[in-house]
């Protein structure tokens, strides 16, 4: 690792740091642990969901008689029966003032938008019984066109809701010059000497994790408790209340343990809602677990864009501006955050570089299938994606080597804090440091020798290397920031302390963990800033009743906002307790310092016994003998907003082999070197960062939703929907350099998302660096072997088409810059290399 | 999923019998494995057809109509649309008969063009030809028996 800041560490480091094995694994590898699909209560109903076959449809009437009469049913309902009861499902994030959307109803009433929608629920006594009853409703469709295709319906040529007049939801700006940020792209488009535009394809993907979805509901105590499969227990409280109506304090809900969500958790989902609705009416806990199926049918789906991007360059390679269209499919509704996931990428596209001119703009559009949300980068896996293409791109046409063009653009480590071109401020970095260590454990310069001499030889097997130097803003938060964007809720954290009377230390967090490791690593943390063991301290979350107030667990802001109210909760515990150490030593407040649990007197030498926090949490218990005033409490809670984003980056390199007659990949390597600050827990992060470089491969390589001309997910099982494992993937280099973050004490930055949102690109550069040489300009993703090998063949044939027509726009006749690319686009001597090797 | 099936197959009797058999909604249907006709005229039918595709076995209900019938050419279109029972999306057909004699006896071509939604097209797409060469094979030898008996 390469130190590169100087800034003093975290005070003390007993604990973070340690690579702690998790202390939440013992549980969960032993299957001595609660899913919520676990949870029996005695009188306990089980439901099942009746869902549309078809993705377009108005209902022409629902026969439940047979269904009612079914063995061991209680009831059945349908959209009829509670279309005044069930609200309309929230969405937290309009993006603009007119933003356009059909209201969400938890069960259909009188029309589907996409194939999977629930049109009614069965509760029966088991969940066979339910199934089976659920076969027996007998709804009658009348067929409606679907829009299915993202840009015939952004065309409005087929309406997704007829009622809404328009598939455009919402177009969302950002541009410079106008933001006073930067200068005007079109200018530095008119003025360059190489412009450079690509349209790519984000398609659509399932967030699949490993636990389905399954939510209970008790509606027999004086609370509602509801138990959720959820990344956001206290987001979920929330909105049921606002949507169905009920008092937000006679609701409870308890995320147990999770397994897994990718922001595919970051929901309110039609099933709480319903299951809710259906223990309501009868009186009953109920119960919902999906199979497999429903899952990927009908939780929501991730990305699914078209981005077209126009890059600026002056002929010496320097970026001059960016400008970045895109077009969002939100599916059939808009869910808790789906509008925003694009426009959580709209500060990342200028990434690592130092673009004077950019230019966002996003519309979003309905079509007639399941809706998108969030997944694991939401809008900046999309964001880095598209850059580090589109570098690619800028150095082929200048006949360039890709790092060298990225390095001549981005920050150097001496610029930091930089305000980019959007007006976010990068606290640190030091891109030079950490592209150098992954160029090191690559064998850059020896693996692009191979590459030669392959080609030469004309190998069957050709190499490509790929690149992706990603940065990212995590940490959401900051609340200010998240206000200014239309976001319906604020980006702080909340935490709690609690000194217990035998020493012990229960801590609550409003984060709420599911697979995220966050029990160990904030038992590092207060371990260290207590003085307590590690083992001495518990903590406890997801769970209203006990943590009453959070934000909860997504867009890698747990440590870096979750943890810091930790932090500051224990800070104030010590301050409580300040007061009682000085009374009980005899001595000023101001002269005691506090390490390693106890509280001693300055100057008053190394051997002195001093009072430990344990002694004080027992003698506040007693309450016996206090310094006059102080309340018998050393608990503590803390709210933390922090004022800025984190920004995690890195340096990414793959190495693909692509057998030219198959068409199939092979990777040979992948380097990753990370900047994610400090580190608590090198395990748990090693952990992250390889699951993320997995789930951005996946995308690049084997992932996609597929829908027929139907409307019918035709990639609906894991036959189809090729999620890969850990016999698809190879070894991986990864290392770390650090930059501490500033932003908060522990110097620390998101790391949950970095792996997903660096590798994808690095992955389909290399996979394009093998056989841009038999004329092949792009691949959409992902790069099956079936689609690499028809590159290659319609590229030998010359078939292989410029990026077309409207995406094209800039070349169109009359517009600046008609020379062929290659005129200009000589690099010219003596081209500075700015930040150079560090 | 939308596809289009194109089948051929001769039987050994002319033209004018066959295309009576063909018309015969009733007799027809019969034929067609895995179908019960419920009731027919001389126009349309109503009826249900019970299917395998992979590991989904599904049973339609619907009805059909000829909506052209050349009985001078031997062209006829019939269009059917059924209802797939226990929710598992609908299926339509559009079928195009067109009669030649061949020989002694006749060819029929067949072109169908069918859509599929819900789960059977999840899951049975991949077996969807198969399946319906095989159908055809079976409703062939039917007819054949019937003509020929």
């Amino acid at each position: 690792m390469t130190a590169v800041d100087d800034r003093p560490q975290a005070a003390s480091t007993h604990e973070v740091g340690r690579d702690r094995r998790r202390k939440e694994d013992q549980r969960l590898i032993t299957g001595r642990t609660k899913w919520t699909d676990n949870h029996v209560l005695p009188g306990m109903l089980h439901l099942a969901m009746v869902r549309s076959p078809l993705a377009h449809a108005r209902i022409t009437g629902i026969d439940t008689t047979a269904a009612r009469q079914a063995p061991g049913v209680i009831a059945v309902l349908t959209g009829e029966d509670v279309k005044d009861l069930q609200g309309s499902l929230p969405c937290a994030w309009p993006i603009t003032e007119d933003q356009k959307a059909p209201p969400h109803p938890a069960i259909a009433v009188d029309r589907v938008a996409f194939s999977g929608e629930v049109v009614a629920v069965v509760a029966a006594r088991s969940s066979a019984a339910a199934r089976d009853a659920a076969e027996l409703v007998d709804v009658d469709y009348e067929d409606l066109p679907a829009a299915l295709d993202l840009r015939a319906s952004a065309k409005d040529d087929i309406l997704a809701h007829p009622d809404l007049g328009t598939n455009r939801s919402a177009t969302w700006v950002f541009d410079s010059a106008e933001a006073g940020t930067g200068s005007s792209v079109e200018d530095a488009i008119a003025a360059a000497d190489v412009v450079v535009e690509r349209e790519f394809r984000q398609q659509r993907l399932i967030p699949a994790f490993m636990e389905p979805r399954s939510t209970v509901v008790d509606p027999t105590g004086e609370q509602f408790v509801m138990w959720s499969a959820t990344q956001v227990p206290h987001i979920l409280r929330l909105m049921l209340a606002m949507t169905l109506g009920v008092d937000e304090g006679k609701i409870r809900v308890i995320a147990p343990d999770v397994g897994g969500g990718f922001g595919g958790k970051l929901q309110v989902t039609p099933e709480e809602i319903i299951t809710f609705l259906v223990a309501r009416h009868t009186g009953k806990p109920c119960k919902w677990t999906e199979t497999r199926s429903e899952s990927l049918l009908s939780a929501h789906h991730g990305r699914d864009q078209w981005q077209k991007l126009t890059l600026a360059a002056q002929a010496d390679g320097t970026v001059t501006g960016l400008k970045v269209e895109l077009l969002a499919d939100m599916g059939a509704y808009l869910g808790l955050v789906t509008p925003g996931v694009p426009i959580l990428g709209a500060f990342m596209y200028n990434s690592i570089y130092k673009f004077p001119a950019y230019h966002f703009s996003c519309t979003n559009v309905f079509t007639n299938k399941t809706w998108t949300d969030a997944y694991r980068g939401a809008g900046r896996p999309e964001a880095t994606f598209a850059i580090e293409r589109i570098m690619d791109e800028l150095a082929l046409e200048l006949g360039r080597d890709p790092m060298e063009v990225r390095e001549q653009n981005w920050i150097t480590h001496e610029e930091f804090p930089f305000t980019t071109v959007c007006g976010l401020e990068y606290d640190s970095g030091n891109y030079e440091a950490a592209t150098e260590r992954a160029k090191e454990l690559f064998g850059y310069d020896e693996l692009r020798a191979e590459q030669q001499r392959r080609r030469e030889s004309g190998d069957r097997v050709q190499l490509g290397l790929g690149i992706s130097t990603f940065t990212e803003m995590c940490g959401l938060a900051p609340s200010r920031v998240l206000g200014s964007l239309n976001y319906g809720a604020g980006g702080w954290e909340h935490a709690s302390v609690r000194m217990l009377p035998t020493g012990k230390v229960e801590v609550i967090t409003g984060s709420s963990a599911h697979g995220q490791g966050h029990e160990t690593a904030w038992s590092q943390i207060v371990a260290d800033q207590l003085g307590v063991p590690f083992e001495d301290v518990e903590v406890l979350h997801g769970d209203t009743q006990i943590s009453h107030k959070g934000l909860d667990t997504y867009g890698s802001r747990s440590l870096v906002v979750g943890g810091q109210a930790v932090i500051n909760a224990a800070k104030k515990v010590i301050e409580k307790a300040r007061p009682l150490a000085a009374y009980q030593l005899e001595a000023n407040p101001d002269d005691l310092e506090f390490r390693d649990g106890k509280f001693t007197v300055k100057g008053a030498g190394a051997d002195q016994e001093g009072v430990g926090l344990a002694g004080l949490a027992l003698a506040v218990f007693a309450a016996h003998d206090l310094p006059e005033g102080m309340e018998p409490s050393l608990d503590a809670d803390a709210t933390f907003d922090p004022v800025n984003f984190s920004f995690p980056h890195g340096t990414h390199l793959c190495a693909m082999e692509v057998d030219t007659e198959t068409g199939a990949t092979t990777m040979r390597s992948y380097v990753c070197v990370d900047d994610i600050g400090n580190v608590v827990n090198p395990l748990i992060v090693e952990g992250q960062v390889h699951g993320g470089l997995v789930q951005g491969i996946a995308q690049a390589l084997w992932e996609e939703a597929v829908y027929d001309d139907q409307g019918t997910l035709v990639s609906g099982s894991f036959v189809d929907y090729t999620l890969p494992t850990t016999a698809d993937t190879i070894n991986f280099v990864t290392d770390r350099t650090t930059s501490p973050a500033t932003s908060n004490d522990l110097g620390v930055k998101g790391v949950g998302e970095a792996g997903c949102i660096a590798s994808t690109p690095a992955v389909v550069n290399a996979v394009l660096d093998a056989i841009r040489q038999f004329g092949v300009k792009d691949i959409v993703m992902p790069c099956t072997p079936e689609r690499v090998w028809r590159a290659i063949q319609d590229g030998t044939a010359g078939a292989m088409s410029e990026t077309a027509g409207a995406a094209a726009g800039h070349f169109a006749e009359g517009e600046p810059n008609q020379d062929p690319p290659g005129a200009g686009a000589a690099p010219a001597a003596g081209t500075t290399q700015e930040g150079g090797q560090a | 999923m939308a596809m289009e099936l194109h089948h051929t197959f001769t039987v050994d009797a002319p033209p004018e019998a066959t295309w009576a058999l063909l018309t015969d909604l009733e007799q027809v249907g019969g034929c067609f494995p895995g179908a019960t006709v419920t009731s027919a005229t001389e126009e349309e039918f109503t009826g249900n057809v019970k299917v395998k595709l992979g590991p989904i076995g599904v049973t339609y209900q619907g009805e059909g109509r000829f909506v052209e019938r050349d009985d001078e050419a031997h062209r006829a279109v019939i269009e059917g649309i059924g209802k797939g029972l226990r929710g598992l999306g609908n299926a339509s057909a559009r079928v195009v008969l067109q009669l030649e004699p061949e020989g002694s006896g006749t060819q029929a071509d067949v072109v169908t063009s069918l859509t599929i939604t819900g789960k059977p097209a999840q899951f049975g797409r991949g077996v969807m030809q198969t399946v319906s060469d095989k159908l055809l094979g079976q409703f062939v030898e039917c007819i054949e028996g019937k003509l020929t008996s």
